[in-house]
């Protein structure tokens, strides 16, 4: 557990010097809260309701799905995987430790705009901040868990660009988090329900952990979780 | 001699395609063993049974020892640091640092340097360093040499002697047949899927039959003969010019190399 414990701290240094990863999860979520929230605000003065949660959803998926992949992709596509190996590492510790360290990174970021919010554009917080962010980390967790199905399983870069964008777009544009999803047609407002940032955006904005929005993110989690142990093993 | 390594009619496919037919040799403790063979021959297939990374179909595989593995192709996370990196997979492997080999790799001089601003001869010694952490009985070395400069070869190859005075087992896996010919104890030949050949190169050379090369420079230029029959080759040489009325301005005889008898072998295997 030391030796896993040591190698999350090491990971989260590693996420710190590079510079993909600051881009992903802080730079370009918090400019874009910065400068869409005081749009969406000035626009539409009640967006200020659920700005914490539209802006949480999209740093979250930018970081999760965009951020985190390459990354993976560093170690499981190339012989990194075996220097792990041949040292006595598991092969599932670097997909642990990237993901551990990307989610206190998220939910630092998190944070930010949880507080930053109400400050700059007068957002209103969550009834019920511990419901809030226990939504937080679930969504967080089950954001990592499909980033990281993608990052093990698809070895060329090119094609995980693809891939990351594949997951990302749909993920904020059917999810909610720009216009209600009620105005889009049918057959998108259901193909958003199969992206987890659909039910996370709920999750947050119904203000506490619902089991109706709960399940289709443990399905996602378990089912994702599953895939990474079998790319693995592959 | 105790076996460090032994390993059974070893035997590996990769779909219809069979690499190992079936490969039986032994490493001995404290010799530097290099297994040989050309491209393709199934030497790195051999190796990653071995060393545990790969499953095979059949045979058997018996280590008598801890293993320390260096990749020939390996990588890590470019933001890493050296130092890192070696507390990293010694907390995984449960051992101390060792600061006395760590100084002799000149890993600590590396600093604050990134695993991705290092250069190749500083990876290379960074992942024999990481291989020798928890200090392994037995070292799997792929291609130790390969891209460093003529000073960081010789001072690797000091580093290799240097391992087995202390007693470690290492199996090399080289293309360098002057590296493997001046490092090995003995060298295994992978040939069709099985071990043609096991033994120390004087063995080879008896095997395959001495071979000598004679260099006889005139004024008509350089002329250059691989012979197994050394005395006969030469009178015939020196017969020939002395017909010809040719003063010989250089003349020498050198032994054939690992090289040579590796190809002769290589070469009557796939004939």
């Amino acid at each position: 557990m030391k030796a896993f414990f040591y190698g999350v701290a090491l990971q989260w240094r590693l996420d710190i010097r590079s510079k993909t990863m600051l881009i992903t999860c802080y730079l370009v979520p918090l400019l874009f809260f910065a400068l869409m929230g005081g749009i969406f605000t000035s626009l539409m003065p009640q967006a200020g309701d659920t700005l914490i949660q539209s802006m949480t959803v999209m740093g979250v998926s930018m970081g999760a799905l965009i951020g985190l992949p390459p990354s993976l992709n560093e170690v499981y596509s190339g012989e990194s995987k075996r220097v792990y190996q041949v040292n006595g590492a598991p092969v599932c510790f670097g997909l642990a430790a990237m993901a551990l360290s990307s989610f206190c990174h998220l939910l630092l970021m998190c944070a930010v705009i949880y507080f930053a919010a109400p400050l700059a554009f007068g957002a209103a917080l969550p009834e019920n901040p511990a419901a809030y962010f226990g939504a937080l980390v679930v969504f967080i967790a089950v954001s990592l868990a499909v980033s990281g199905v993608l990052g093990v399983a698809v070895k060329n870069q090119a094609k995980l660009t693809m891939g990351s964008q594949i997951l990302f777009l749909p993920s904020i544009l059917l999810s909610g988090v720009f216009f209600p999803v009620e105005l889009l047609p049918d057959a998108l407002e259901k193909l958003g329900a199969f992206f987890p940032a659909y039910w996370g955006y709920r999750l947050l904005a119904d203000g506490g952990l619902c089991l109706a929005n709960l399940w289709p993110l443990g399905l996602c989690l378990l089912l994702a979780i599953g895939l990474c142990g079998l790319f693995l093993k592959k | 001699m105790s076996c460090a390594i032994q390993v059974e009619s070893l035997k590996k496919s990769y779909g219809s395609r069979t690499v190992l037919k079936d490969v039986s040799f032994c490493v001995e403790q404290g010799e530097i063993f290099a297994l040989l063979g050309v491209n393709g021959a199934g030497k790195t297939t051999v190796l990653e049974c071995v060393e545990g990374l790969r499953r095979y179909d059949g045979g058997r595989v018996f280590i008598n020892g801890r293993r320390g593995v260096q990749l020939q192709s390996a990588t890590l996370p470019a933001h890493i640091r050296p130092m890192e990196a070696v507390k990293l997979f010694a907390k995984w492997r449960k051992a101390l640092v060792d600061q006395e080999m760590l100084e002799a790799l000149e890993i600590p001089q590396m600093g604050k340097k990134q695993y991705g601003q290092l250069s190749t001869g500083q990876k290379r010694r960074l992942h024999l360093a990481l291989a020798l952490t928890g200090d392994p009985d037995i070292l799997f070395l792929d291609e130790p040499t390969a891209g460093l400069d003529v000073e960081g070869r010789r001072s690797l190859h000091g580093q290799i002697r240097a391992l087995q005075a202390r007693g470690k087992t290492i199996v090399l896996a080289s293309h360098d047949m002057a590296e493997v010919e001046s490092l090995c104890s003995r060298i295994g030949i992978l040939n069709g899927g099985v071990v043609s050949f096991c033994g120390t190169v004087a063995q080879l050379t008896q095997k395959v039959g001495r071979q000598y090369t004679i260099r006889a420079v005139t004024g008509q230029g350089e002329e250059r003969l691989e012979v197994e029959n050394v005395e006969e080759a030469l009178l015939a040489l020196l017969q020939k010019y002395q017909r010809q009325d040719e003063a010989i301005l250089d003349l020498s005889v050198s032994r054939g190399t690992l090289e040579q008898h590796f190809i002769k072998l290589a070469g009557r295997r796939a004939q």
